[in-house]
């Protein structure tokens, strides 16, 4: 046990006599490691973002559109659709919207050219959207049944929209809708799942079909299913709402291209995996070129160790150990250097810092290994080195 | 006079045990493979408790093969070398490691210290491995730069101090363990004349009845304070004399 300590001893000393060398050789295992433990880190806290998200919104929204039969324009739903869908046991429930493809509006009078050329979509949406999406308004109200009962001409801007026209929250304003005034009631907020929303206008369906003059059939059906159940869900949609009929239904799961998103950067986990792989070998290959010199250079120190009695293998223990120390010394500096990174990257990027804590024993021990492998052939030579031929005696 | 005889004649150092605390029997240490050179032929010497002794001979006569040998850094290609009755050539790294540490006590020209280690530890780097609590390691390592005036150098490193002051940290070094031997190679070469007499008058001081005191050198005077000499030539012994009082 004595003899570890001062093994321990002056393996440290050897290491501290020179320090720039020692610093270099560090840098190996140093980046090496926090290359492994921030590329983890970050995919896994930019994922953690995702999933936060997803779990904020959802995974069981389902989008239908309406596909009409071949060569239709403006395909549409039959005006029940919404009953239809709720009676699928697994929906929670239902809303839908309508684009109404021919209405131009106008934020101003005097700008129309511009918003004919770039018409904001203007949908007639159910009262229960908002809920069924599950996003809070930015400001104001909803449309309601009032605005149908009482014929009023309301509109509610998507976030996007609200931006773009100037529009500012309480403000008393009115746009034109294919020359119709309609005052706008409120703030949609942002729709992640579905960023078309945040761009189009919305009125009710009542004034879609009797100041906007359409026929009022909707033709997007914005759906929650019982979580758990929404693929499922998604696919008795289509004949749920034609029965059968020719009419196409496509529908999709909005969160799916989040979760896929979420897959994408596994592949960046690993690049970034092989690059602190690749940086901890180059590095143990420094410690083996350093630790080979080094050899050479203290070959008199290893003559004197010698002389006083120090055996082979004391002088080999002398020199692994240095590595060993310079792996573990590594380890611990490039894995706070890493976690360091994640939290400061997660900082400014706004994300959850997620850090698998558990796996970085396990960057830690490669690069140890790393480090003990490559000062394996400098230490056996030190060990074989003839002390006669270093004290040059005589 | 052959080497056998000499420590049967009447006059020498005194002697207290009749056991030699090194002994070469019949040694030969041939270098090369293909082409055999021999460093040494056929060499026997003892070296007695009390012997204090110079190995002279000119560049090539073998004196650092016998130093390699006598310090067990180096093995014999035939014949034994015995420490204290052991034959070294049957132990294992370990064990004559071990026994070099305990038994032989180096001095070199070029002083040899530890450049990154003060001259503290460097003493202390004899001590090491020996089941020594750190405490009473430097302890030990201090009382020796003590001996030899250099307390106040403790924690200074070779390059801070003169070759004098550097040789005689090694001395420390050479004693902290209590060697039976204290083993030199040419320990003035690198002196000026001063520092040469300081250091010599300290290897007389280093005399005592239980240990062998030897200097391998070329530099006659430093051989001329020994008592024994042993003269090389071509790898064998040629004379090995002895005279009752050094020459002071």
């Amino acid at each position: 046990m004595n003899e570890v300590r001062d093994l321990v001893g002056v393996a440290w000393a050897g290491l501290k006599a020179r320090k720039v060398r020692t610093l270099l050789i560090l840098l190996g295992p140093v980046i090496g490691v926090a290359a492994m433990v921030s590329a983890v880190g970050l995919t896994e806290s930019a994922k953690g973002a995702l999933q936060a998200q997803l779990s904020q919104l959802g995974t069981n929204l389902i989008i239908a559109q309406a596909g009409g039969t071949f060569g239709s324009q403006n395909p549409t739903f039959p005006s029940n659709a919404v009953q239809r869908v709720e009676n699928v046991s697994t929906v929670t429930s239902a809303a839908a919207t309508t684009n109404l493809s021919g209405v131009i509006s106008l934020p101003i009078q005097g700008a129309s050219s511009y918003y004919q050329a770039f018409p904001v979509p203007v949908r007639a949406a159910d009262d229960n959207l908002p809920s069924v999406l599950d996003v809070p308004l930015l400001d104001g109200r909803w449309l309601d049944t009032s605005d149908s009962q009482l014929h009023l001409r309301s509109v509610v801007l998507g976030s996007g929209i609200a931006r773009q026209y100037g529009y500012l929250p309480g403000e008393v304003r009115t746009i034109l809708l294919n020359g119709t005034n309609f005052g706008v009631v409120g703030v949609l907020g942002p729709v992640a799942l579905d960023p078309d929303l945040d761009n189009a206008a919305f009125v009710t369906q009542w004034a879609a079909k009797h100041v906007l003059g359409t026929n009022g059939l909707p033709n997007q059906l914005y759906i929650r299913a019982v979580p758990g159940t929404t693929q499922g869900t998604a696919n008795v949609i289509p004949t749920a709402i034609n029965l059968g009929g020719p009419d196409q239904v496509s529908t999709k799961i909005p969160s799916d291209v989040l979760q896929a998103a979420a897959q994408a950067n596994r592949t960046l986990q690993e690049v970034a995996l092989l690059a602190g792989l690749l940086a901890l070998t180059v590095g143990g290959i420094g410690i083996a070129n350093v630790m080979s010199i080094s050899v050479i250079q203290r070959s008199a120190e290893i003559g004197i160790r010698r002389a006083v009695g120090h055996s082979r293998s004391k002088i080999g223990g002398q020199f692994l150990l240095e590595s060993l120390f310079v792996g573990v010394l590594g380890g611990v500096i490039g894995a706070v250097l890493g976690v360091g990174v994640v939290y400061v990257v997660s900082a400014f990027a706004g994300w959850v810092v997620v850090i698998a804590y558990g796996d970085i024993p396990i960057w830690m021990g490669l690069a140890l290994f790393v480090s003990v492998a490559a000062g394996l052939y400098p230490s056996i030579k030190a060990a074989r080195l003839e002390p006669l031929e270093t004290l040059r005696l005589g | 006079m052959s080497a056998t005889s000499s420590d049967t004649l009447p006059y020498g150092a005194p002697r207290t045990s009749d056991h030699p605390l090194l002994e070469l029997d019949q040694v030969s240490r041939v270098y090369g493979e293909e082409v055999e050179v021999y460093a040494l032929r056929d060499v026997s010497l003892r070296i007695f408790p009390g012997d204090y002794m110079s190995i002279v001979g000119p560049s090539g006569s073998g004196k650092s093969t016998m130093l390699g040998l006598l310090g067990v850094l180096d093995l014999p290609t035939s014949g034994t070398i015995s420490i204290a009755g052991q034959d070294v050539s049957t132990l294992d790294d370990p064990t004559r490691s071990k026994l070099r540490g305990n038994s032989i006590g180096f001095v070199f020209q070029q002083f040899h210290l530890i450049p990154h280690l003060t001259a503290l530890g460097n003493v202390e780097t004899a001590l090491l491995y020996r089941e020594l609590r750190p405490r009473d390691r430097r302890e030990r390592a201090y009382q020796a730069l003590d001996r030899f005036g250099l307390a106040e150098r403790a924690d200074h490193r070779p390059v801070q101090m003169s070759g004098g002051e550097q040789q005689r940290v090694a001395l420390a070094r050479a004693i902290v363990t209590d060697p039976l031997v204290i083993l030199a190679d040419e320990p003035t070469g690198a002196l000026d004349s001063v520092n040469a007499a300081n250091v010599l008058e300290i290897f007389k001081g280093l005399e005592s009845p239980e240990r062998a005191v030897v200097m391998v050198t070329h530099d006659q005077a430093v051989a001329g304070t020994a008592r024994r000499k042993v003269s090389m030539r071509d790898g064998r012994i040629v004379a090995d004399e002895r005279r009752l009082e050094a020459p002071r």
